[in-house]
């Protein structure tokens, strides 16, 4: 399975998967027009991972500004994960916030509303 | 413009407080570059974090609105233009304005929406939000499927206020303003 190593720009995030790992790490700005098309790539190795195996996936985002079109991308993420946690697979998820910007800190706690998973908001400088 | 004398011009954006103005066709990249100015201006006023993400949040929704609104009616560079402002009111907010060309039906479509979202308090607005992230996405969408509006009037202090100007050929001119 090959793994995602996509550098981040202005208004995307950078992405890195690590699947001998069962990692996927996000971080930065996102606001691209396209987002649906952008988190494409990221949907589909999440998919292929729980699919092609029953090993545990954790997320680690330090996304920061998302516009609305990333935030329904990025909801799409979380009810991947969802429905693997449905079916008992381990999944986790670790939110990682600048303390000083606290729209991050609700934006993060929205998303943890609708999950049942392990998902876990820090601040972290 | 015929004489090289802007005073008109410098009075008009003093006397509004106008921080940032554009008026033009807009691009991607002229979103993106606009954006990191906005930005950049309210990092070295040292406005809080959380507040500059709202006001860069809302101009970058307003935006891409208008780009997504242009596309989908498949319109040609001088109907996809957009009028931008953001300035400051007396009370020190921040306003986020933007027009464009817009079918007239769809602008009173859009004013119905406008008042309806004023008429909603703020847990309202995010059970609106909320549930308007969980609809499907129509066929082929590639964008936020109408999160903009709500998100705007969430991070808005006061209702999101909007006004249409009809033009010729059955279009209009939208107005909208966010006060942050």
């Amino acid at each position: 399975m090959n793994d995602l190593n996509i550098p981040g720009t202005q208004t995307t995030p950078s992405i890195v998967s690590d699947h001998a790992q069962g990692m996927l790490a996000i971080a930065g700005d996102s606001y691209p027009e396209n987002s649906f098309e952008f988190f494409t790539a990221t949907i589909e190795w999440i998919e292929g991972y729980l699919a092609g195996s029953d090993r545990p996936l954790h997320l680690e985002l330090r996304l920061i500004y998302m516009n609305t079109s990333s935030v329904k991308a990025m909801m799409d993420i979380f009810d991947l994960l969802e429905e693997a946690h449905g079916k008992g697979r381990k999944v986790s998820v670790d939110w990682f916030y600048n303390p000083r910007n606290e729209r991050v800190e609700m934006l993060a706690e929205e998303f943890r509303e609708d999950c049942s998973f392990p998902f876990n908001i820090a601040a972290r400088e | 413009m015929n004489t090289i004398d802007f005073f008109g011009v410098r009075e008009l954006f003093t006397h509004n407080n106008i921080l940032l103005c554009f008026n033009g066709p807009i691009s991607r990249s002229l979103i993106e570059e606009i954006g990191n100015a906005l930005k950049n201006y309210l990092e070295a006023a040292a406005v809080q974090p959380s507040a500059v993400m709202d006001v860069f949040g809302t101009y970058v929704e307003m935006t891409q609105n208008i780009r997504h609104y242009a596309s989908l009616r498949g319109y040609g560079e001088a109907d996809s233009s957009a009028t931008i402002i953001v300035a400051r009111d007396s009370a020190d907010a921040y306003l986020i304005q933007a027009g464009n060309i817009v079918e007239a039906a769809d602008g009173a479509a859009l004013l119905e929406r406008i008042a309806l979202l004023a008429s909603l308090d703020k847990a309202a607005l995010k059970a609106a939000y909320k549930e308007q992230l969980r609809k499907p996405r129509a066929e082929g969408a590639t964008t936020g499927a109408g999160l903009g509006l709500i998100d705007m009037a969430r991070k808005a202090t006061r209702p999101l206020a909007a006004n249409l100007t009809p033009l010729d050929d059955g279009k209009a001119f939208f107005s909208l303003q966010a006060v942050i």
